[in-house]
């Protein structure tokens, strides 16, 4: 019927458009290789102790290096010249000083995280050697690395394959939808349809069934590269998953809509649409946390849609849990869709 | 909630004070109009005059302030879906979607109406069909014309309206369209069409209107409203370059001239009477002019003596 074949020619131009696809499909997958290539969790920061100073050669010193050989601290011995230099660069987290009347440990504020790691692995290698020279042997309590339960992995990866699938729905939603819309309407591709019966409904359901495809292709090609490429899976109900992101795909595209009502024109409308890209882009836990970031800022992200909905996601997603919890979340993801789409229906016009 | 009886009523459009006031220009003012089931229409006039405005508001595309309109004897407000479906547009300019060709274009735009003719035989008609799988940005200004009007005549339509269809087009691509207007007469249906070349309004049109500055200025056929001129003939003297003052001359000659551009232009009623004074005056005023025409009054001329202004500016 009518709906099906506008649906048809929606999917039939747009696969056309090779530099759209590009930014849809190629562009977030990119990002995904990238970041979660460089920020590959599972290697430690290298934790070098430069040891330098006179009696670098002695007993002591000796001794020490060789109870460090079992942890990860690296010893690297320099002449005390080199030591200065590379201290003064800035590049040492830590620096054992080696003299006559006895060894001192030097911490780098700027590497302090780092810095005060190594030293107190350096610490516990010493008082370990004091406690064996005393006859006895130390007592270490026994350490075990456990996971809490469900499977979360701590692979930033995971953490921003949901973050993109958001932005990438955050985008199509406001630029896709929304500027794509008024750029029609601009360029008067409109005003052919406005002559003939076409009911506008049918044309806008064509276009949202079409980014509706488009969203799920795309999804599936990033879970495709995160699992094969980094090994993330799909923690929870991929009903869940699928219900999470029809609602918001939902509510992007119809911001987009009702966006789109408020410009005449693309730069007009670039200037409204940032207004909403840019907080929700960089401030909604799409790369990162806001845990560290100050309360207020967190709570005023929240009132904002892509906060919840990614929260949501992250829960099914890398948590395995289910929706519980985010029922106010959802609810504000809820309000968005239903406001944007009324407005969407009152401002949208053919001229 | 329509009746099913069909209204047969002899007028197509009937349109009566229509009005649109842009914020700083009064579009149309005040226009009455009547067009006949089965004829050509035109609506004759400079650029500015609000002839696309006028049709805009015909076809819905734009409100009007005020006014009445029957199209086909339905209004707009209670039967816009039976419109829609009965007529046929041809915009001033066609965008339509970059990639999408002519003949994907004429099978969706087919698809939104009750009845569609085949896109191959519309293609046939305005000579499209090789081009039928090109994308629509490739096409040439020319081309996107003749896939406009294609695009009019999809669904078959009873009243069909051409905004301005051959402006932009090769004088060959000209003569192309003309013929396609006469066929769509030819099957029966009524044609609206706005212009500002008068030998497209004379060739095509039985019935015209001439507008200017929002209103209609006279309505008739071509040869009537010439006729009404009681000017029949205009006699042209050409020169090399700009033409001198008339004043003099006329005064000499007894009988108005009219200088435009590089010519002087002589209406008369009787141009065997007028010419043998008029070679005696140059010959004896020494009026150096290079050639000399006698032509009959045109629109141009019709528009001129009502407005004092030319058709094309």
């Amino acid at each position: 019927m009518l709906l099906l074949r506008q649906y048809l020619m929606e999917c039939k131009l747009y696969s056309r458009d090779r530099v759209a696809m590009f930014w849809t499909f190629a562009f977030p997958v990119l990002l995904l290789l990238a970041f979660g290539t460089i920020f590959r969790s599972g290697s430690a920061p290298s934790m070098t102790l430069v040891v330098t100073g006179a009696a670098v050669d002695g007993p002591a010193a000796r001794d020490l290096m060789e109870a460090l050989r079992q942890s990860p601290v690296k010893p690297l011995v320099l002449k005390p010249a080199e030591a200065e230099a590379r201290w003064r660069k800035g590049d040492t987290p830590a620096q054992l000083d080696c003299a006559p009347e006895g060894m001192r440990l030097r911490v780098n504020t700027y590497l302090a995280t780092q810095g005060q790691m190594t030293a107190q692995i350096v610490q516990q290698a010493s008082l370990a050697l004091q406690v064996h020279r005393d006859g006895r042997e130390a007592q270490f309590l026994p350490v075990a690395m456990e996971s809490p339960g469900h499977a979360h992995s701590g692979n930033y990866a995971a953490f921003l394959l949901p973050g993109l699938l958001g932005l990438n729905l955050l985008t199509m939603g406001l630029f896709s939808v929304g500027m794509v819309n008024v750029s029609y309407r601009e360029k008067g591709k409109f005003r052919r349809l406005a002559v003939t019966p076409l009911p506008k409904w049918i044309f806008l359901a064509g276009q949202v069934l079409h980014r509706l495809t488009v969203t799920f292709a795309q999804a599936g090609v990033m879970l495709a590269i995160g699992y094969f490429v980094f090994g993330i899976a799909n923690q929870g109900s991929w009903l869940l998953l699928v219900l999470v992101m029809t609602l918001g795909t939902a509510c992007f595209m119809s911001m987009g809509f009702a966006l789109s009502g408020f410009a005449k024109t693309s730069e007009g409308y670039g200037a409204i649409s940032n207004v909403f890209f840019f907080p929700m882009m960089f401030l909604s836990g799409v790369y990162f946390t806001l845990d560290s970031a100050p309360r207020w800022m967190q709570q005023a992200v929240t009132v904002l849609p892509l906060s919840p909905y990614l929260k949501a996601l992250r829960a099914v997603f890398n948590d395995g849990a289910n929706l519980s919890g985010h029922g106010l979340g959802l609810a504000v993801v809820g309000a968005w869709t239903l406001g944007s789409f009324l407005i969407a229906l009152k401002k949208f016009s053919w001229a | 909630m329509t009746t099913m009886t069909t209204m047969t009523t002899t007028l197509a459009l009937k349109v009566r004070q229509l009005r649109k006031q842009y914020p700083n220009v009064l579009a149309v003012d005040g226009l009455d109009l009547e067009v006949m089931r089965g004829e050509v229409f035109g609506l004759l006039g400079p650029n500015g005059a609000g002839k696309t405005t006028t049709l805009e508001m015909i076809e819905g595309i734009t409100p009007a302030d005020s006014g009445e309109m029957e199209i086909l004897g339905l209004d707009w407000k209670h039967a816009g879906a039976a419109i829609r479906a009965r007529i046929g547009v041809q915009l001033q300019s066609t965008s339509l979607f970059n990639k999408i060709t002519p003949r994907e274009a004429l099978t969706l735009y087919g698809s939104y109406y009750p009845k569609c003719r085949p896109a191959m035989e519309l293609l046939e008609l305005v000579q499209l069909v090789d081009k039928a799988d090109a994308y629509h940005m490739t096409l040439s200004g020319g081309q996107m014309q003749r896939l406009a009007l294609a695009l009019a005549l999809v669904n078959d339509p009873e009243l069909v309206f051409l905004d301005e269809p051959t402006t932009g087009l090769d004088p060959q691509a000209r003569r192309g369209l003309w013929d396609v207007v006469r066929q769509i007469k030819r099957e029966g249906r009524t044609v609206i069409l706005t212009t500002h070349y008068m030998d497209e309004a004379e060739v095509l049109c039985d019935r015209l209107a001439i507008m200017d500055h929002g209103r209609v200025l006279t309505s008739g056929t071509p040869l009537g409203l010439i006729q009404q001129l009681a000017i029949p003939s205009v006699v042209e003297l050409a020169f090399a370059a700009a033409a001198p003052d008339p004043a003099a001359f006329a005064g000499a000659l007894g009988h108005p001239v009219t200088a435009r551009g590089d010519l002087w232009e002589i209406p008369t009623q009787d141009p065997k009477a007028l010419l043998p004074a008029l070679l005696e005056a140059a010959e004896r005023a020494g009026i150096d002019y290079q050639q000399i025409h006698v032509r009959r009054a045109t629109l141009e001329d019709v528009f001129l003596h009502l407005t004092g202004r030319s058709l094309r500016d």
